[in-house]
């Protein structure tokens, strides 16, 4: 791997998605906050965390919104983008984007151990790809700010939540298997592929082995290295059947505290599951094969 | 000090620890998760709230909800579905309750003996499993199965392949049936109506064809604990053991405390032989000891060689955790334009025996679980990437994830216009599918177990089985008249599990002696699936594991307190038992 320079430095931030969801057209961040001469005269400012955090948080759910269209597609923008719009409601209705994030973020068990340094891996790594990067200028000064405030994230007590290296993986794979994804229509390289190109990413990461985990360039300890080629495969797949799980279930109008639905889910609705709602039984039984009731040796 | 530990509480604890509360021992059993006594109370019929492997109330994990999961570690693409709680992963069966086939035990000479796994066979016959198989039928108890639409359409692609109906419990030779189900049938107005008002206890009896078993059996409503439909221990061994004074003569009921995580089994040299001791266990943060003449882990097939190695017992011919078979399931189904009745009824009351190549089962489910068992697959997307696989045959196109705009497609046809079909492949025990430490950080309960499955490298026989297997699951789907049917080539999915702590013959390749006891460590029993020898040709394992861990029973109460075995020379007492429902009211359960 190459020697982080201006340029190497701004093709990885630009590949995981955060310089895009920072400064990029529709990005979060005004430019003028990553300047330093604002930083030395207005004492409003933010503290790097706090200016870098819902950065991270919005690519994390646009990425996300683009995983959860591609388990299933419906008639909201990133299903347009990907290329399979439909009628009918899909994931994004389905609330299956907030279902992946807060599963990943609070409840998958996944040790910080391995989280801190993907996470790092991702903002620090020195992947040197060479790609242009059209309408993606960023000072150097900015870049420089950029950094500083995810260095300070990535440095404080603050867990991380796992949504964040998880998108920035998708990320990356994706503007591997399409360089002109890192600008464009939604926030994340992820989010602009088509379909087609969604699957190629998936694709990499399931064939994973070495190439993956190089591209990432992190540095484990041992003897967790040997771990992670693995687990990278199984959250490639982890990751689409919980998508289709999300979106195909009740979790966004479940009243946890009723314990009854607010509304019928899209799921039912799409595959016609019990139409009248919750059921004791049902009149299915026919009767006994051939008649038998008993079998015995 | 006790007569008997047993550590969990799922399918095989239970048994154990009923059986020995029955003959007067003092018995107490600990399980890791939670005690979910008043299903009503805190169970729903929603996927999400249920089988939602990280946040569900049927998970595994502790108590707390508001806690992640416990984290396991699988080093590939795969999904290990145990659940902690009174009940263990029986809260989710299905209830198949068919026998082992007799190929996987020592002595068989059938004409197609060489077919199996011979080099791990049961090291006793079938013959003498057979008076335990008939115990635990007697006690659940284990009934042919209701039809339903699902089924009909099963038999209907079944009647095609040229096979005969079998109307044993033994299995013989390929054929189709009912199943045989841990399950009350429908009585009274059960089955025959959806009016919710028509379907209370005891207006409605057994199965009420509600399609709930996935999300745990409370059914029919305002029936006794011990009379749900579904005999998962939780609703049969478990009251039993909890009320041995009532039903069995000088039984002695059993101490069940949940939320009680073992951390530790703790053996000392006696006359110069390790012997167990007892145990360690965690509630909360707070870390209790008690001892026993006999310890018995119960955790499954996962846990118990995490424990075991986490307890620093010692692990002579390397065995501990090794072996581990999950019959290599697949999952290929199809779409039809009649009604299938598909997530109606118990999760699955038809299958085919094929030995010695496997079987297959009828399999309902509800739309978010059927679209996680479309996209679990290790040939990549159907049209987009193969991963290396996509194997073409019987299917339409080539196996891969159904996913995106094509599933929604499928399942916007109509859920109950599907009908899956479980692969069950008789699968060989193979020294590289295994349980080790993982090396990711420990949890508050102590390292972690690592999964690992190489499910490409598997034997050629479990490889050709599972081809062979799927084929007659593909002409099945088409026989009973399916349009398209689809082949999902699934990365490992493992919900039978067996044989991690293997019993067996020879000193090189087992853990357990034929009796049961472990052979490095005195006084330490293994009554759960991990015990199996094998994967028992393809059958679900829950009714030859509770068979065997009777029969270890019978051998801790011959051997460590000198009684005599029942099992030949009495008969069962039915987990339906009025008396114990009558108990368990007292009891407030
Ligand atoms: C979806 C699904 C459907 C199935 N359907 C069928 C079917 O129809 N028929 C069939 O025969 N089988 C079926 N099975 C398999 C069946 O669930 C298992 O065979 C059975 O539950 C195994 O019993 P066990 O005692 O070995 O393990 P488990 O049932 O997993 O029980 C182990 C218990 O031990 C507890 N435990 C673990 N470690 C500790 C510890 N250290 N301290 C305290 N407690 C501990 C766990 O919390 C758990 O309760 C199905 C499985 C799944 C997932
Ligand atoms: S289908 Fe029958 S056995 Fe299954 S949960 Fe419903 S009542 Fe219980």
């Amino acid at each position: 791997m190459a020697r982080a320079g201006t340029l190497s430095r701004r093709a990885f931030l630009a590949r995981v998605g955060i310089l895009g969801a920072a400064v990029g057209s529709g990005g979060v961040l005004a430019r003028s906050l990553l300047a330093p001469a604002d930083a030395a005269t207005n004492p409003l400012l933010p503290p790097a965390v706090d200016l870098i955090r819902p950065v991270l948080a919005e690519l994390a759910r646009d990425t996300m919104n683009g995983l959860t269209v591609f388990a299933m597609p419906g008639p909201d923008a990133y299903s347009r983008t990907q290329g399979t719009p439909s009628r009918t409601p899909g994931a994004i209705e389905a609330g299956a984007t907030d279902f992946i994030i807060n599963s990943l973020d609070n409840f998958v068990p996944f040790p910080d151990e391995l989280a801190q340094p993907i996470g790092a891996a991702l903002v620090t790594g020195l992947a040197d790809s060479g790609i242009e990067l059209p309408g993606l200028d960023v000072l150097p000064v900015q870049l420089h700010s950029l950094d500083k405030a995810l260095a300070a994230y990535l440095e404080s007590d603050e867990a991380l939540p796992l949504s964040f290296p998880i998108a920035g993986l998708l990320n990356l794979m994706a503007t591997q298997v399409n360089p002109l994804a890192v600008n464009g229509p939604h926030l994340s390289p992820f989010a602009r592929l088509s379909y087609a190109e969604k699957a190629q990413a998936f694709e990499l990461i399931e064939k994973t082995d070495a190439d993956l985990v190089a591209l990432l360039d992190v540095h484990f300890p041992e003897p967790l290295k040997d771990s992670v080629s693995g687990l990278l495969k199984f959250v490639g797949g982890a990751l689409i059947e919980f998508a289709t799980f999300g979106a195909y279930g009740e979790s966004a109008v479940y009243d946890k505290v009723r314990r009854t639905l607010r509304k019928r889910p899209v799921g039912w609705t799409a595959t016609g599951y019990q139409p009248d709602g919750p059921v004791e039984g049902w009149d299915d039984f026919i009767g006994y094969y051939q008649g038998r009731q008993e079998v015995h040796d | 000090m006790r007569d008997v530990i047993v550590i969990g509480a799922g399918g095989g604890g239970p048994v154990v620890a009923k059986e020995l509360a029955a003959q007067g021992l003092d018995v107490l059993l600990l399980e890791a998760g939670p005690r979910n006594a008043h299903p009503r109370e805190n169970w729903t019929t929603y996927e999400d709230d249920a089988n939602n492997p990280l946040t569900g109330y049927l998970r595994w994990g502790p108590s707390d909800r508001s806690k992640p999961a416990w984290y396991r570690e699988w080093p590939q693409n795969s999904f290990v579905w145990q659940l902690s709680g009174v009940g263990g992963t029986t809260q989710h069966f299905y209830g198949n309750y068919p026998r082992a086939y007799p190929g996987v035990f020592e002595g068989y000479d059938g004409a197609d003996k060489s077919g199996y796994d011979v080099d791990h066979r049961f090291p006793f016959t079938y013959g003498e499993m057979v008076p335990y198989f008939e115990w635990v039928e007697a006690t659940m108890p284990v009934m042919t199965a209701a039809m339903g639409h699902k089924e009909q359409t099963f038999f209907r692609g079944a009647e095609t392949l040229g096979l005969p109906v079998q109307t044993t419990k033994t299995t013989h030779h390929p054929a189709y049936r009912p199943q045989e189900n841990a399950i009350l049938q429908p009585g009274g107005t059960a089955g025959k109506t959806a009016d919710p008002k028509l379907l209370n206890h005891p207006q409605a009896t057994g199965c009420t064809f509600c399609g709930y078993c996935f999300q745990g059996c409370m059914r029919p409503k305002g029936a006794p604990r011990n009379q749900f439909a579904k005999r998962s221990t939780d609703n049969s061994y478990v009251p039993m053991a909890l009320t041995a004074d009532v039903w069995a003569r000088g039984g002695k009921p059993v101490t069940l405390v949940a939320d009680a995580f073992v951390t530790r089994v703790h053996a000392e040299k006696k006359h110069g032989v390790l012997t167990a001791t007892g145990v360690t266990w965690r509630s909360g943060d707070v870390e209790h000891r008690e001892d026993a003449k006999v310890v018995v882990m119960s955790g499954g097939c996962t846990e118990n060689p995490r424990l075991w190695m986490n307890s620093g017992l010692p692990n002579p011919n390397g065995w501990v955790g090794r072996g581990y078979t999950d019959h290599f399931f697949d999952w290929v189904f199809g779409v039809f334009d009649d009604y299938t009745g598909n997530p109606k009824g118990v999760g699955s009351s038809a299958r085919l025996d094929y030995p010695p190549y496997g079987g297959l089962e009828n399999v309902g489910l509800p739309p978010a679980l059927a679209a996680f068992a479309g996209t679990l697959s290790d040939s990549g997307i159907r049209g987009q990437y193969k991963n290396g696989r996509g194997q073409t045959g019987p299917w339409d196109g080539p196996a891969g994830r159904v996913m995106g705009p094509e599933l929604k497609e499928v399942l916007s046809h109509g859920i109950d216009h599907l009908l899956s079909v479980l692969v069950i492949t008789d699968d060989d025990v193979e020294a590289q599918n295994r349980v080790t430490l993982s090396a990711l950080p420990a949890d508050e309960n102590g390292p972690i177990p690592k999964v690992a499955f190489k499910q490409r490298q598997r034997t050629a026989r479990t490889l050709r089985n599972r081809e062979f297997m799927a084929r007659k699951a593909a002409e099945l789907l088409r026989g009973a008249g399916a349009k398209k049917v689809y082949r999902i080539d699934w990365a490992p999915l493992i919900l039978h599990v067996q044989s991690s702590m293997r019993m067996g013959s020879s000193e090189r390749n087992s853990v357990v002696d034929p009796t049961g006891e472990t052979r490095a460590v005195k006084g330490l029993f293994i009554g759960d699936n991990s015990a199996l020898s094998n994967g028992l040709g393809g059958p679900n394992p829950t009714l030859t594991s509770q068979a065997l861990a009777t029969r270890t029973a019978e051998n801790i109460f011959k051997t460590y307190f000198g009684g005599d075995p029942w099992v030949r020379s009495s008969a069962p007492v039915v987990s339906t038992d009025p008396r114990i429902s009558v108990r368990l009211g007292q009891l407030g359960l």
